[in-house]
């Protein structure tokens, strides 16, 4: 989708072990300024110790790095300064109030705006429990303290390991609903680990995959579909007597009381057996079975597996 | 890195079970004992001097150079020599072991603690130079351990020499051989339990574990070195400079080690799981 911009993250076969266990074997990726991209990857396959390198914490044992223009094992400074990190287990102080904790974490940055802690514990819901203990949040809470500890200094990169973990349905809603305004507003670019892919369809853009130590996939949700699964499967519910396993050429399987699944090559041809279905039999409803991210997941992982 | 050192002391601060001990330790040794000791010498020195602490003043009586043979003749009676001795001479290693045991238990919070809370991985992400930080935390635990050194001694020295005033109608304590002591020694005694501390946090998983090695390692050397300062404190304050200059040494040349082995990506992955 902005293919043609330079990208603001870049990883050209980056490799990075530790003692001799090797995490990233042959990493490539690039990321666009603006973009949502999810990180989705089985645990171990190296998601945290990439944005760790992105953030120039840990060097790499070979390859090239980029962020915004900078070598992060170079100019880490200047990478932090423009990077928001949350991570999984958003590093707060938890002797200190929710207040003090962002005061402190300003002050590192060099936030140089009043209000903006008040306005964050607003924002995320925080603002009556601002001066209480963070030991005695929920994990929740915790979760949105630690977001808004990563938005104080505006950063224009954001690294979310796992964001939504340990949310209620509100919190959820809150997060996810404000990244995406982050993203619109300000042009952010965020980079989301995640296993609840459910929740990434809600906000990102583009996916990268994650397996034996390289992005094994990627693309947009569309393009992996048109990939992963070149046919459309419709669902019908519908008297119609199924005789055989075809439907006048249309592969077709009784998939339970009244319901029969056909498997036609695209979209378009959708609309020529409803209507002739219409004409034949009663139809009650159709719709095209769910292919989400999770089940191209899985797709995904079975094909990387077998390679 | 002052951001740091605020942040850390305001932790302390908040933790009841951390600061609590450091003040009421301090409030004991240095306050309540030798308030006790010059009331109990002023009410009954004749008869709390028993065998020994008569061997001992006359071993004393036959000093005659430095700052004791000078002041020695001046004090006619039994009580007064008993209080001035004890409170110039043996409160000494209790005024070490207050910053010590200040800088040991703040250091082993800040440092190891940092790291068991998982805090150390954000402070890491963030936009400061490693020397900041390090300086930062050093500071946490330093500042409050001279402060609070010095902080007893004044209320020591206020108390004492209000106990002792009918008797003396002078200032008996301290004498000017504690400047040293006081200014040089504690402050780096305090720095190089901090820096050992630094040490014992890289390589153990708690601060339980840090106070714990600390305390069963380090304490106990310091103590003994400790105890030999201020054995010298008897002689003169120029001895007790040098010992403090030989601490100082020693505290500059594990901060340079340090400083240069400082590194990010090192400290990262040996240090964050």
């Amino acid at each position: 989708m902005q293919m043609n911009r330079t990208p603001f993250l870049e990883m050209n076969h980056v490799a990075k072990g530790f003692a001799e266990r090797p995490v990233l074997t042959d990493l490539n990726l690039s990321v666009c300024p603006g973009e949502i991209v999810g990180f989705i990857g089985p645990n171990g396959s190296g998601k945290t110790t990439t944005v760790r390198l992105l953030n120039g914490v840990i060097d790499p044992d070979a390859g090239a790095i980029s962020v915004g223009g900078y070598d992060p094992r170079v100019d880490g400074e200047a990478v932090r300064r423009m990077a928001g990190v949350l991570t999984e287990s958003a590093g707060l102080y938890l002797n200190l109030t929710g207040r003090q904790n962002l005061r402190f974490f300003a002050d590192l940055y060099g936030v140089d705006e009043p209000g903006r802690a008040d306005a964050l514990l607003e924002e995320f819901g925080l603002a009556d429990a601002a001066d209480r203990k963070v030991g005695t949040y929920s994990t929740g809470m915790k979760k949105r303290l630690g977001l808004a500890r990563a938005l104080l200094h505006r950063p224009r990169v954001l690294f979310l390991d796992e964001p939504t973990n340990g949310l209620d349905p509100e919190g959820i809603r809150m997060v996810l609903g404000y990244i995406r305004r982050l993203n619109e507003c300000d042009g952010t670019t965020v980079m989301i680990c995640s296993h609840l892919l459910q929740q990434l369809e809600q906000v990102c853009h583009r996916y990268l995959f994650l397996q034996g130590g390289r992005v094994v996939e990627q693309g947009t949700l569309a393009e992996l579909e048109a990939r992963y699964f070149p046919t459309v499967t419709l669902e019908v519910e519908t008297d119609l007597a199924l005789a055989g396993d075809h439907y006048h050429g249309v592969p077709a399987a009784r998939v339970g009381q009244g319901r029969i699944a056909f498997t036609l090559p695209s979209r378009g041809d959708v609309p020529r057996l409803l209507r002739r279905l219409a004409q034949e039999a009663s139809v009650y409803s159709a719709s095209p079975v769910q292919r989400d991210l999770e089940t191209l997941y899985f797709r995904i992982r079975g094909g990387a597996a077998d390679e | 890195m002052l951001a740091i050192a605020r942040k850390d002391i305001r932790a302390i601060t908040a933790n009841l079970q951390v600061w609590l001990p450091m003040l009421i330790v301090p409030l004991i040794l240095g306050i309540g004992l030798p308030l006790g000791l010059v009331l109990a010498f002023r009410f009954g020195g004749e008869s709390l001097s028993l065998g020994d602490t008569q061997v001992m003043l006359g071993w004393v009586d036959k000093l005659t150079t430095g700052e004791l043979g000078a002041v020695w003749p001046t004090l006619t009676s039994l009580n007064q020599k008993l209080i001035y001795l004890s409170t110039n001479y043996m409160l000494a290693p209790l005024f070490l072991m207050i910053p010590l045991m200040t800088a040991s238990v703040i250091s082993a919070d800040s440092f190891a603690g940092e790291k068991e809370r998982g805090t150390l991985e954000t402070l890491l992400f963030a936009p400061v130079d490693m020397r900041s930080l390090f300086t930062g935390k050093v500071l946490a635990s330093f500042v409050p351990a001279v402060v609070v050194s010095l902080a007893t001694l004044l209320l020591c020295a206020l108390s004492v020499n209000l106990a002792a005033w009918p008797l003396f109608h002078r200032i008996i304590f301290p004498r000017l051989n504690w400047l040293p002591l006081m200014l040089l020694v504690a402050p780096g005694v305090s720095l190089l339990a901090i820096l050992i501390n630094v040490f014992v946090s890289a390589r153990v998983a708690t601060f339980q574990a840090a106070y714990q090695v600390g305390g069963a390692v380090v304490l106990p050397v310091l103590i003994l070195v400790v105890g030999q300062v201020t054995g010298v404190l008897v002689l003169s304050g120029l001895v007790v400079t040098l010992v403090g200059l030989v601490v100082a040494a020693v505290d500059v040349l594990l901060l340079w080690q340090v400083l240069r082995r400082l590194n990010r990506n090192q400290l990262f992955t040996s240090q964050v799981r």
